[in-house]
């Protein structure tokens, strides 16, 4: 199982999920990838686009202000 | 009574901030995802006004009336708008909301918005707005058209929207993931937890209905509005003519101040600077967001959001050229993007730091 971190501070919407669908295609079943971004409507496209898909959030949590990190598993 | 305008522009901003309600990303996910949920939250907005601004007319708290239909404005003016909104990323609304959320890219595509609506309300580019503008046709909604009742199309948007609700509702539920709280009661709700976005629609909605009578009452005889606004209040700071201050130049005022407030309280504003692509692109497309806005008489609240609750035949053709407009901004911008860099393992590395 690797995982991945993408890095998607600065970018908004909807490029943080954009960016989270091509990475995720790239990786295999069972691996995670953690997504980091700061725009405030990802909070609600990332986790809805990992339930929709039926990928398990393994982790979400807010770094900071507008700061948020969560991690996905490709199942 | 002018003040009223500020604590509308308040409440607005304040739960568009925390619904997380863009009107762009509304109209783009019909493109991108081919999903309509948030489409549908939308025409939720515009059904719930609907009833209420006809409850209004008829209680003779308000009257509606259409003037003539500027057809080639709408069409080209709504395009340039869709178009844009995807450059500035966010609408009107969603520009001033996000500026509220520290985005400086945001703030410089607020900036262009309001100039340029200016230049073509009432600066350089008047004279072409106006010609434009002048292409009309007297039909100005489709109640007068067909001579019916206005309530009949009430009845049908109202209808439909609720269909097209519960499909959405009907949808196998999903738990959405959500960071762990840190708050409890009224502050979880209000600064923390994720709001619904048909919830959200119905509150915006109600909003919507209550900019009516509060506006009518200061003498500015419409609902809620951003592009004149904007453009007044940049002619105000040129001018300092205080007779430009109305109750719209407070509304979008408001919206900031809301939006500030619940992007503070919730621990989701800071200042973020874009990169110099995303600053052209920010400036670029609030100047076009202007110009359209301008000549299309009205943004996505404007048009699409207002007038369509008057049924007029400006605001659903306005309406319809923005999602066009949306589209080929997706395509150019998003969908571009998207294939140029490439998706797949290539461009991973390059981005992404792997760890095992």
């Amino acid at each position: 199982m690797a995982q991945v971190t993408l890095q998607t501070n600065g970018q908004v919407c909807p490029f943080p999920l954009v960016e989270a669908k091509d990475t995720m295609a790239s990786l295999a079943t069972g691996d995670e990838l953690v997504i980091n971004f700061d725009c405030t409507q990802a909070t609600d496209a990332i986790p809805r686009w990992a339930a929709e898909n039926n990928y398990p959030v393994t982790d979400f949590s807010k770094i900071g202000p507008a700061e948020w990190s969560i991690t996905v598993r490709k199942a | 009574m002018l003040i009223s305008g500020l604590f509308v522009g308040m409440a607005l901003g304040f739960v568009m901030q925390r619904g997380r309600f863009c009107v762009t990303g509304a109209f783009r996910d019909v493109w991108i995802t081919r999903n309509t949920r948030w489409l549908t939250a939308f025409l939720v907005v515009v059904a719930v006004q609907s009833v209420g601004i006809f409850a209004l007319d008829a209680a003779g708290v308000i009257s509606l009336n259409s003037g003539p239909f500027p057809w080639l404005a709408t069409i080209v003016g709504g395009f340039i708008f869709g178009f844009a909104i995807i450059l500035a990323g966010g609408c009107a609304t969603g520009t001033y909301y996000r500026a509220g959320e520290g985005l400086v890219g945001s703030w410089l595509a607020l900036i262009t918005y309001a100039l340029f609506a200016a230049v073509m309300k009432t600066g350089p580019l008047s004279g072409f707005n106006t010609s434009m503008r002048s292409v009309t046709v007297e039909q100005s909604n489709f109640y007068s058209v067909l001579n019916v009742s206005p309530w009949i199309f009430v009845a049908l948007l109202v209808v439909g929207v609720t269909l097209a609700v519960r499909h959405h509702l009907n949808k196998p539920r999903f738990k959405l993931a959500a960071p762990p709280a840190s708050k409890t009661g009224l502050a979880h709700l209000l600064f923390e937890k994720p709001w619904n976005a048909f919830a959200t629609a119905v509150v915006i909605g109600l909003i919507a209905i209550a900019a009516w009578p509060l506006s009518w009452a200061t003498g500015r005889e419409a609902g809620l509005g951003i592009t004149t606004p904007s453009s007044n209040a940049v002619n105000y700071l040129v001018t300092g003519d205080p007779e430009l201050v109305d109750w719209g130049v407070l509304l979008v005022a408001g919206i900031l101040v809301g939006s500030y407030i619940a992007a503070k309280g919730s621990g989701e504003f800071r200042i973020r600077v874009p990169d110099a692509a995303t600053v052209v692109k920010s400036l670029g497309g609030g100047a076009l967001m202007g110009i359209g806005a301008a000549l299309a008489g009205g943004c996505t609240i404007g048009n699409a959001m207002v007038e369509t609750a008057q049924f007029s035949f400006q605001g659903w053709t306005a309406l319809v050229f923005m999602i066009l407009g949306t589209g080929a901004g997706a395509r150019l911008t998003i969908m571009n993007r998207r294939s140029s860099s490439g998706s797949g393992p290539a461009n991973v590395p390059a981005r992404a730091a792997a760890l095992s």
